[in-house]
């Protein structure tokens, strides 16, 4: 094992060259805790030129590169469990240059996310892209994954904020991809082809951001329901008035986890679905237009209840009910699915996916919530108290399946936002046709040649 | 029994305020307005004790632009009954000015009992419900973390120094409101919208016989110093050596 620590040794030296076994399970795992961590180094390097050559070595060695970033991943893209060498960017974490005329900021990849919303902040800017792991997540780690989170509806995905980027390619090759151009019509446009790999066509050293204005007078919503058809319903109408900064849904079975977890109820009234959405409630007007929206709603019948916040301090704590909801569960050992299919599709699809799994397994409890504005629904299967771990998971990759098979009908994505890594990899065949994975593969012999990036991620070669 | 909540319009907990670059004062220009907390627990508890069937009638009052009003609807989507707004332009209205409003406000309207929160998040005095009670000779019960009224008499309990102190107080009375008082609900869409419809009403400092006109004036504002980045120390004798002889703490 040390012998391939032994290659990167006198270029990085015994600081940046780890080897100790605290190092090697800290760096070897992310957030999914699946694989044991097993990885043979792992490296921190301060320059691009160190990054080269790291690549260059790795090549003459035959050594296989895991990009490591705040391994808050829910996919195992960043798990070194093959005695891979891991190569974190923690060193490389400095806002090198921030340009207001272009409203945009140079970023090294191991800036965290929440640095670069603070950095934002600080410029009277706002970077959109969050999600409830924005405080140990890193921007390379972001690029990476297409990072997505509570903002896409009116924000999008990181894609769209990356206007530039510096890649070391796999084969040590240095490129410089668009370099924060809005216009740039000369062909192929390889940032969009790095972002979302998953760390296997080479890796980010470099980033231009794009920031946009700060949201004002951020104001929340939350509605309960009476049917899932009707949190739609919602959606569309205020969709048509307002510019929705969030639209989040979760059912009674999320609230009554999270009310337990100790999160103020937003009123009395009970439901069985609820929605919440927040705005830029920055004019009278637009808050005289969402309390139309409500009025009506209730005479459809569409909503039976609401709250609104009347400060920011408020906004924030009805957030809690939809952020918190993760860790309110989390002792139920949950199985999770990050799926999506087109916004109009989602009552259908539900309905499918819930029938599917309470015939199979009337004894699992059943937590939808998500990013319903995006299409984007978490499926999360509790473990019932009797049932073993490993007989519940077991369990639950056959309810994958067959909640794959139905994702596959409705031309959705096995993995919305998560990526795929190496737990949704034997399951790529539902979203991507095995042209699509062709191509892909030979985008890789290209950029990488020998392989040696992240294997065993995203598809077998 | 009649209850009057008097309430604040402040910056937005959540706003990092930021210091004029003249010194005057804090930047006001496009920052989020909210309802003082403090106050927010005092219309909860006015509230609360309509809901106990104890109170009749809660009716908001507030010192301040028209843009307080925003306030004012909010108590009232809460479950105030009624608000008045003494409308000033005058920014920075001190806490003796304010007292002075509410003496009158007391006089007028003859509550039986008057919540308020104990310190406003901008000014953080902690004056206004003192003054009252000094200026009117109603007794008062500060920094209440429990109400209960029974017999013609309010019992409050305060947080002090070491402990829970509960007072007796003879109606009419002044309480301010500690933070563990109670948790503010949210505001209901449906009430909001009954909210509108309340009655608002609008009277000059003037009307009620008041000069707000402030004693003290503010001469400079300015930032808390930024705090000063760390260093590393080779050995635990630099670092005592360190603290003994330049932070001079041992």
């Amino acid at each position: 094992m040390t012998e391939v620590a032994e290659h990167f040794r006198p270029l990085l030296g015994d600081n940046r060259c780890l080897t100790d076994a605290d190092s090697l399970a800290r760096y070897g795992v992310d957030w999914t805790k699946v694989w044991a961590p097993a990885p043979s180094a792992v490296l921190l390097p301060e320059t691009i030129e160190e990054v080269q050559e790291i690549v260059r070595l790795a090549n003459e060695h035959g050594i296989a590169l895991v990009p490591s970033g705040g391994r808050t991943g829910l996919s195992a893209g960043a798990v070194a469990a093959d005695g891979e060498v891991v190569i974190a960017f923690d060193r490389m974490n400095k806002i090198l240059d921030f340009e207001p005329f272009e409203r945009s900021v140079t970023v090294q990849p191991g800036v965290v996310t929440q640095q670069l919303q603070e950095f934002a902040d600080e410029q009277g800017l706002f970077y959109p892209v969050d999600f409830a792991s924005a405080g140990s997540s890193q921007i390379g780690g972001n690029i990476g994954t297409n990072a997505g989170g509570i903002k896409v509806i009116r924000y999008g995905m990181t894609r769209d904020w990356v206007s530039g980027l510096k890649v070391v390619t796999g084969k040590g090759d240095l490129l410089e991809l668009n370099k924060g151009l809005a216009k740039n019509a000369t062909g192929y446009d390889f940032r969009h082809l790095f972002i979302g790999s998953e760390g296997t066509l080479g890796l980010v050293v470099e980033a231009t951001i794009q920031l946009a204005r700060k949201p004002r007078d951020l104001t929340v919503l939350v509605l309960g329901c009476p049917g899932f058809r009707d949190v739609m319903n919602v959606l569309h109408s205020f969709q048509e008035k307002i510019d929705l900064t969030a639209f989040e849904f979760f059912s009674d079975k999320a609230m009554h986890h999270v009310l337990a977890h100790g999160v103020a109820r937003p009123f009395d009234t009970e439901a069985p679905f609820y929605c919440l959405l927040e705005f830029e409630g920055d004019s009278p007007q637009v808050l005289e237009d969402a309390m139309g929206i409500f009025e009506s709603c209730v005479e459809k019948g569409w909503v039976l209840d609401g709250a609104m916040s009347q400060s920011l301090q408020q906004a924030e704590q009805l957030w809690q009910l939809r952020e918190r909801i993760s860790e309110s569960i989390s002792v139920y050992t949950p199985y999770k699915n990050d799926i999506s299919v087109t916004v109009g599709k989602v009552p259908d699809f539900v309905e499918k996916v819930d029938a599917v799994v309470q015939d199979n397994y009337p004894d699992f409890e059943i937590v939808w919530f998500g990013h319903i504005g995006d299409g984007n629904m978490h499926l999360n299967i509790l473990k019932p108290d009797a049932l073993d771990k490993d007989e519940f998971f077991q369990r639950c990759n056959h309810v994958s399946r067959w909640v794959f098979e139905i994702v596959q009908k409705y031309n959705g994505s096995i993995s919305a936002e998560h990526g795929v890594g190496r737990t949704k990899k034997p399951y790529l065949q539902y979203s991507r046709s095995a042209e699509e994975i062709a191509a892909m593969k030979a985008v890789k012999a290209v950029f990488d040649p020998n392989g040696i990036m992240n294997p065993g991620k995203l598809f077998d070669l | 029994m009649k209850v009057l909540v008097p309430i604040k319009r402040v910056v937005d907990y959540n706003v990092k305020v930021r210091v004029k670059a003249d010194n005057s004062g804090v930047d006001l220009a496009n920052v989020k307005m909210a309802m003082n907390p403090f106050c927010e627990i005092a219309v909860e508890e006015a509230v609360r004790l309509k809901e106990k069937g104890v109170v009749t009638e809660i009716i908001a009052v507030t010192v301040g632009s028209k843009a307080a009003q925003e306030q004012l609807r909010t108590a009232m989507a809460l479950g105030a009954d009624r608000s008045i707004l003494v409308e000033t332009d005058q920014e920075d209205v001190q806490p003796l000015a304010v007292a002075k409003v509410l003496k009158a406000l007391v006089e007028k309207e003859s509550p039986d009992l008057v919540i308020l929160g104990k310190q406003a998040i901008d000014g953080d005095n902690s004056q206004t419900g003192q003054m009252l009670a000094a200026l009117t000779g109603m007794p008062q019960g500060t920094f209440a973390s429990e109400v209960v009224v029974a017999d013609g008499k309010v019992n409050v309990t305060r947080e002090v120094d070491g402990g829970l102190q509960t007072v007796a107080l003879d109606l009419p009375a002044v309480v301010t409101t500690d933070l563990r008082l109670n948790e503010p609900r949210y505001a209901s869409l449906p009430n909001i919208m009954k909210a509108k419809k309340k009655p608002l009403e609008t009277v000059a400092p003037g009307d009620l016989g008041v000069d707000l006109a402030s004693s003290t004036k503010t001469l400079k504002v300015e930032p808390p110093a930024e705090r000063q980045a760390g260093i590393k120390v080779a050995s635990v004798e630099e670092l005592v050596d360190k603290l003994k002889n330049e932070a001079k703490v041992i």
